[in-house]
């Protein structure tokens, strides 16, 4: 590059064409290496590229005047189209017309080499200014201008007069001579020079900059040429000058040129016509200029933002070189950080102009402005980004998590610089972003990811090596070697603890001391998940009641919302590993309440039927879903919670002939009845069919062939103890249909031996002594054992019809009454004192006997709170806005059969209500005195 | 049997001196090697003064070795100790003096500003004296001068005005008492203290949640030695505030929970939440006390039931608080055998409730009994009317009677008070109605 400064003559520009190319080779090189095989489209790109520049410079002359020719043409064309323009009047298009002809005038003179402006171009400005004059003079036909053509025009005026003053003479020689401006061309071609398609390729880039954030593959070409085309420019306007100082005379640059350079490039942020990436390139050129390390690092963090500044869209994500830039950077912030400890970065302070000039031997402490966990914050964010938008099935995605160490490395020094200076709020947040890269993987996931971050030999490292070595080579082309050389201390290898659960421990006791609020429960959650995924149930149980998370997930951000659902998910897969049918349901059953699981653990977009979103709300949605391989697999989910459903649902179902008590599973009953309104079944295909199948069967007490068309689900195979899942479900399956069989055909039977129990169900004696001994003391089976024979003695107690029917009227009665006494309390403001408090159902059950307690806490919470439950169903449907929904949602997921840290309220509220029974007599004298008062 | 040994665990939450008990039962069971539970001993005292007590240990544990010379950090220890205790004692403060004085005290009031007033002008007693008092009684209660301690800190604790110290002289009334073995003034201190942590709402959480299990461990001694312990225990673990500390951080308290529910006949409503408390923290504790109950009230395993049950003796009598015998006669284990009584009744009415007919010689065996006792035993239970049954002895069974709630009647119950509800709502709705009308008529 820098021959470019002197060569100007035809000798020298073979030589600089080599040495661009092979620039570009090695550039292609570095990013392919990275990229490794998984951007292979980008490669392809790049090889078609320098197949080109190869041919170019092999057959030389002929192509480069046909390029000529056609950027000549161009121009041609801009100007036709000015043309026209002015036929209809239309200012707005030859307002855009006349700056892509300034654009591509620039373009022209650099390629040129010579100061003198194409004749094509002077001729066009003539044009313009005499249509210009007229369309002024022309009062009236502005009056009738549509207003954007009007402001067009207003424009136009002010644009031409400026430019024109720069070749006022050459307009004034063209008035004067027009006919030595018609043949332009021929003499054109003659000055031009081989560099040409270089500059012809970055014209095409720069022409559209919206394309940057289209493709990686382009965009690492596209920064390419465009740092060509930053110092090009650099060079070509006013500061051509310290550019030349920064060149050639490194002992020359001061502190003061280099903040002055600094503050010039920043001031340029979001103002037209300063490429992202060329603010980047520009900047990383000053690092190396630094005089000082404050300096550096104050360049340095203007750098990251700059980098971060490269993607300018919220849907969109950072270049993943850029990333990859980014994440270099922050560790040579990090480098410095750690090499001068005197240079603290804070925000609140505001230092003063020449905090920086302090030099590396400066004794106190030096304040820069930065804030290395919102970078860091970003940095992730990014991450997550990308691997939102690629596409999973490709190996760009799998690369990409390759690189997912990288930023844990960053993530770690970041964390332990922070410790070290005692900022361990902030130091609290690291280790949460550390903990939501962790969180999801199982020890497995995890031991492969340790492997990755210390294979040394690994093709990535490899690469990146080289990478760094070529970065040197070119930086040492393009200017002098950096002042101020900071050696690498910070480590450059993520180091991990043996299991991931000491990772976690680690992390979660830095974020319960120091952390806030949000940070504690996000880690909290992550926890939870991590537990539940490692099998322990109980650790991740007790967790989620002492933390009372569920109470407070509606006030919780959208996101966390969905990390709890997330959580709940897993802990219901994790009690149903355990054998927990109950719980497993607890947790699920809200989650499919809804049927919108994917949108809930946002993993997909499901589309409803009722309302269509708009575009504002899907686009939101998009932005929150999960990384593919952060997902928990649907099918598996679906399954379990239907197997769960069924287990319970299936004996429920036959012990309730007559009443139709309250359904453990509305979406279980609700797809049974589907299924069995089907005229044909058909073989089971997806999971839904499997588990109807195997409903069906169970409700016949057939567990051989229920367990079969279970185990025949392919999903089994992503269960780690799969056997032991398997056998355990054997087992459930087997109780169950015992169950089911002695509700539905009790009454068949005067007696049974155990001994024909065991058979039919395949269970041993004592199991299924021990079941029905169960159901009996829950009245459930009006049986006793003959304990001598060993069989069962069924009592016929079981209810006509009609006196089903008469309880199940009585019940409804006492409702009846129930809402009358309330509606008088209502009114009255007082209570019925004198009336006996309403005996709730399932008390008058519990007394007689050791009943429904001794279920588990989930089921039995989920009972008690019956009542509650139906007030709460009033759950929002219509809510417009997704967020609302989410919200919505996240409350549902709460009442998650966990009662939270109520876990023996409901013990206890049938105690009061009993002692509030016995005092009613008193109670009744006292309202009539209350009566007497008030008349 | 030392794996169902919960002392490690319970002396974490208990004051050096405190454990020492422990350790003598420990040491009387022999279940531990005895050099170990000396050498622990030896340990515990190393923070105490009690150094008279740590060089006879000392001496016995090295007894017949090389070095059963008493060692010389030992013998300073015990130098300093001994020197300061007699300087304590001949040259008492002022406010010692004017403590010992019975006229004196008088002056006091339960005022405490108007107490500290008085007492720094007249007799130039300042608060620093005051608080000297505090320390004085923490040396005689290192010292094992339990009475002296006990008696310092009431003095203390009345004059003080720091609340903090005060809460912690409380701490050390309630282990001075109890190692006094004065039970009723040691519930007293208990009581005060649990009203002083529960309702401070400045510590933290998990302080509050500390000093709770505290209390709880504490509180071992006096409910297994009062004689209305019993019921305190239930009271005191089954407050909600309680019963999660137990769930949160001191699982083993399960065991006295339990084994206090099964032996008070008066408190069996609180089984069922004992055994879902149990089933929940199945995972962090179980022992075979509490394992009994889950195979009775959530397996129906009767025959797992028994086999813990002959397990759970063990433990009984390996337990300090548990297998304390009783005084003078050494061979009955008190809450051994109510345990067991209770226990056997458990079973028996789970049994009898689900089967019809029992072979009686199977529920002896059930019952852990020899036949004929069994068959006595369930003949007073007839004979009482505790049991609705009869033993047909031809067969050698016992034949339940079965009576179940009349579908009629169960539907004339529900509906009976629902009339009556009724009434009552209408005329709560009519009557006064009736007199706004009455006193209409009647102007």
């Amino acid at each position: 590059m820098a021959s470019r400064f002197w060569g100007q003559g035809d000798s020298e520009s073979e030589e600089e064409e080599e040495e661009v190319e092979s620039e570009q080779g090695s550039d292609s090189d570095d990013d392919g290496g990275r990229g490794d095989a998984g951007r292979s489209s980008g490669g392809n790109r790049y090889l078609k590229n320098q197949e080109d520049d190869s041919d170019e410079s092999d057959t030389g002359h002929r192509v480069i005047r046909s390029l000529r020719d056609k950027r000549n043409e161009e121009m041609r064309s801009i100007v036709d189209q000015m043309r026209n323009a002015m036929k209809i009047n239309d200012w707005v298009s030859l307002q855009e017309s006349f700056e892509k002809l300034n654009k591509h005038l620039e373009k022209v003179v650099r390629v040129n080499e010579s100061t003198e402006v194409p004749k094509m171009y002077i001729k066009a400005l003539v044009l313009l200014e005499d249509f210009l004059a007229e369309a002024l003079a022309n009062k009236e036909a502005k009056k009738k201008m549509s207003s954007s053509n009007a402001k067009a025009l207003n424009a136009m005026k002010q644009k031409l007069k400026k430019n024109n003053k720069q070749y006022e003479e050459q307009i004034q020689k063209c008035r004067d001579h027009p006919e030595s401006f018609e043949d332009e061309a021929a003499d054109d071609k003659d000055m031009d020079d081989d560099d040409d398609d270089d500059a012809d390729e970055s014209d095409a880039e720069i022409e559209d900059p919206d394309k940057i954030a289209m493709s990686e593959s382009e965009e690492e070409r596209d920064e390419d040429d465009d740092d060509k085309e930053g110092w090009e420019q650099k060079r070509s306007k006013k500061d051509k000058l310290m550019d030349k100082q920064f060149l050639k005379d490194p002992s020359e640059i001061t502190w003061d040129i280099v903040d002055k350079k600094l503050k010039e490039i920043v001031a340029s942020r979001g103002k037209k016509g300063t490429g992202r990436i060329e603010r980047v390139e520009q900047l990383t050129f000053l690092t190396r200029v630094a005089k000082t390390p404050a300096q550096k690092l104050e360049i340095l963090f203007h750098v990251i933002s700059a980098q971060f500044d490269v993607n300018p869209s919220l849907l969109g994500h950072m270049p993943v070189n850029v990333w990859k830039k980014c994440v270099n950077n922050m560790l040579l912030v990090l480098d410095i950080l750690q090499q001068y400890p005197n240079i603290v970065v804070d925000t609140s302070f505001e230092p003063d102009e020449k905090e920086t000039q302090k030099g590396a031997d400066y004794n106190g402490t030096i304040h820069v402005v930065g804030e290395l966990v919102a970078f860091l914050e970003r940095l992730d964010s990014e991450f997550l980004k990308t691997l939102q938008c690629t596409d999973p099935y490709t190996k760009d995605y799998v690369q990409r998590l390759r690189e997912e160490p990288l930023f844990l490395v960053v993530a770690q020094n970041v964390q332990d610089y922070l410790e070290r200076v005692g900022n361990l709020k902030a130091a609290a947040k690291v280790a949460l972003r550390r903990v939501e890269l962790v969180y999801y993987k199982p020890q497995e996931v995890y031991d492969a990811m340790r492997k990755l971050a210390e294979q040394p030999e690994d093709s990535l490292d490899d690469d990146d090596a080289e990478a760094g070595h070529e970065h040197q080579a070119i930086d040492d082309n393009r200017g002098p070697s950096p002042f101020i050389v900071i050696p690498e201390v910070v480590p450059r290898k993520p180091t991990f603890p043996e299991s991931g659960r000491t990772l976690m421990d680690g992390l979660m006791s830095l974020i319960y001391k120091y952390g806030d609020e949000r940070t504690k429960a996000r880690a909290m959650l992550c926890d939870i998940y991590h537990h539940a995924i490692s099998d322990e149930f109980a650790v991740a149980r007790d967790l989620l009641l002492m933390s009372h998370l569920q109470d407070g997930v509606q006030l919780m951000d959208i996101s966390s919302q969905i990390l709890f659902n997330r959580v709940m998910a897993q802990l219901g897969l994790c009690a149903f590993r355990a054998g927990l049918i109950n719980e497993a349901h607890g947790c699920l059953t809200d989650l499919y309440s809804t049927g919108r699981v994917k949108e809930l653990l946002a993993q997909g977009v499901q589309q409803s039927r009722y309302h269509e979103k708009t575009p504002e709300q899907e686009r939101l949605e998009r932005r929150r879903q999960m990384p593919y391989h952060m997902h928990i697999n649907l099918e598996l989910l679906e399954a379990t919670h239907l197997i769960c459903a069924m287990l319970i649902e299936v004996p429920n179902m036959a012990a309730s002939t007559y009443d139709k008590r309250r359904p453990m599973s509305r979406t279980f009953r609700r797809l049974l009845e589907v299924s069995e309104r089907q005229t044909f079944v058909g073989p089971p295909e997806n999971v839904r069919d499997h588990v109807m199948a195997a409903t069906r069967a169970l409700n016949k007490g057939d567990h051989q062939k229920a367990f079969s068309v279970i185990n025949s689900l392919e999903i089994w195979k992503l269960l780690r103890n799969r056997d032991h899942v398997l056998e355990m479900l054997k087992l459930k399956i087997k109780e169950e249909a015992l169950r089911t069989y002695l509700f539905s055909y009790s009454s068949c039977y005067e007696s049974l031996s155990l001994n024909q129990l065991t058979t039919m169900f395949d269970l041993s004696e004592q199991h299924a002594h021990s079941i029905v001994s169960k159901m009996m003391m829950h009245e459930e089976l009006h049986a006793s054992w003959d304990q001598p024979t060993k069989c069962i003695v069924f009592h016929s107690v079981d209810q006509t019809r009609l006196q089903g029917l008469l309880l199940q009227m009585a019940d409804k009665l006492s409702v009846l009454v129930e809402s009358n006494e309330r509606a008088y309390e209502a009114r009255t403001g007082g209570t019925l004192e004198g009336v006996p408090p309403p005996r709730r159902r399932g008390e008058g059950q519990d007394s007689s006997n050791m009943g429904k307690w001794q279920e588990n806490f989930v089921s039995s919470q989920g009972r008690q709170g019956g009542g509650n439950r139906f007030g709460y169903s009033g759950r929002g449907g219509g809510s417009g806005q997704s967020g609302g929904h989410q919200r919505d949602r996240g409350n549902q997921g709460s009442r998650g059969g966990y009662g939270g840290g109520s876990r023996f309220q409901d013990g206890r509220g049938r105690n009061q209500s009993g002692s509030s029974a016995r005092g009613g007599d008193g109670g009744a004298r006292m309202v009539n005195l209350n009566r007497v008062g008030r008349v | 049997m030392a794996e169902h040994d919960l002392t490690p665990r319970l002396a974490l939450h208990l004051d050096r001196h405190l454990v020492l008990p422990l350790l003598e039962f420990l040491q009387e069971r022999g279940l531990y090697p005895e050099e170990e539970v000396l050498a622990a001993k030896l340990r515990l005292l190393a923070g105490t003064n009690m150094v008279d007590y740590a060089m006879a240990i000392h001496k016995s544990l090295h007894h017949g070795t090389d070095d059963d010379e008493v060692p010389e950090d030992m013998v300073a220890r015990r130098a300093e100790v001994v020197a300061s205790y007699v300087a304590l004692q001949e040259a008492p403060s002022p406010l010692v003096a004017f403590l010992r004085d019975p006229q004196l005290v008088q002056l006091l009031r339960s005022d405490k500003q108007y107490n500290a007033r008085m007492l720094q002008e007249r007799f130039q007693i300042g608060s620093d004296q005051i608080e000297a008092l505090y320390d004085n009684a923490k040396f005689q209660f290192e010292c094992g001068f339990y009475s002296d301690a006990v008696a310092y800190l009431n003095q203390y604790r009345v004059l003080s005005t720091n609340g903090e110290r005060t809460a912690r002289a409380l701490w050390g009334m309630l282990a001075s008492e109890i190692l006094n073995r004065n039970w009723d003034a040691a519930l007293e201190e208990l009581n005060r203290l649990k009203e002083i942590i529960d309702s401070k709402n400045s510590s933290s959480p998990l302080n509050q949640l500390q000093d709770r299990i505290w209390l709880m461990h504490w509180s071992l001694f006096i409910f297994f030695h009062h004689e209305n312990g019993r019921n305190g225990i239930i009271d005191l673990f089954f407050q909600d505030r309680y019963l999660n500390a137990i769930q949160t951080n001191a699982h083993h308290l399960l065991r006295y929970l339990a084994i206090a529910v099964v032996v008070n006949k008066r408190r069996r409503n609180m089984l069922k939440e004992l055994i879902k408390v149990i089933q929940h923290e199945q995972y962090c504790y179980k022992d075979p006390i509490t394992e009994f109950l889950e195979c009775l009230y959530v397996k129906y395993d009767f025959d797992g039931a028994q086999q813990k049950l002959m397990v759970c003796e063990q433990v009984i009598l390996n337990d300090p608080f548990l297998g304390k015998c009783n005084e003078g006669n050494s061979i009955t284990v008190p809450f051994r055998d109510e345990f067991f009584e209770n226990a056997r009744l458990f079973i028996f009415e789970t049994y009898c409730h689900t089967h019809r007919c029992i072979d009686i010689s199977i529920l002896a065996e059930k019952l852990n009994m020899r036949c004929d006792e069994a068959e006595l035993w369930i003949m007073n239970k007839i004979k009482s009317s505790k049991l609705d049954a009869n033993i047909d002895s031809v067969s050698g069974t016992l034949n339940m009677t079965v009576n179940h709630v009349n579908v009629h009647d169960q539907i004339i119950e529900s509906l009976k008070n629902l009339n009556k509800r009724t009434y009552m709502l209408a005329q709560n709705i009519v009557e006064p109605a009736q007199a706004a009308l009455q006193a209409a008529q009647g102007d």
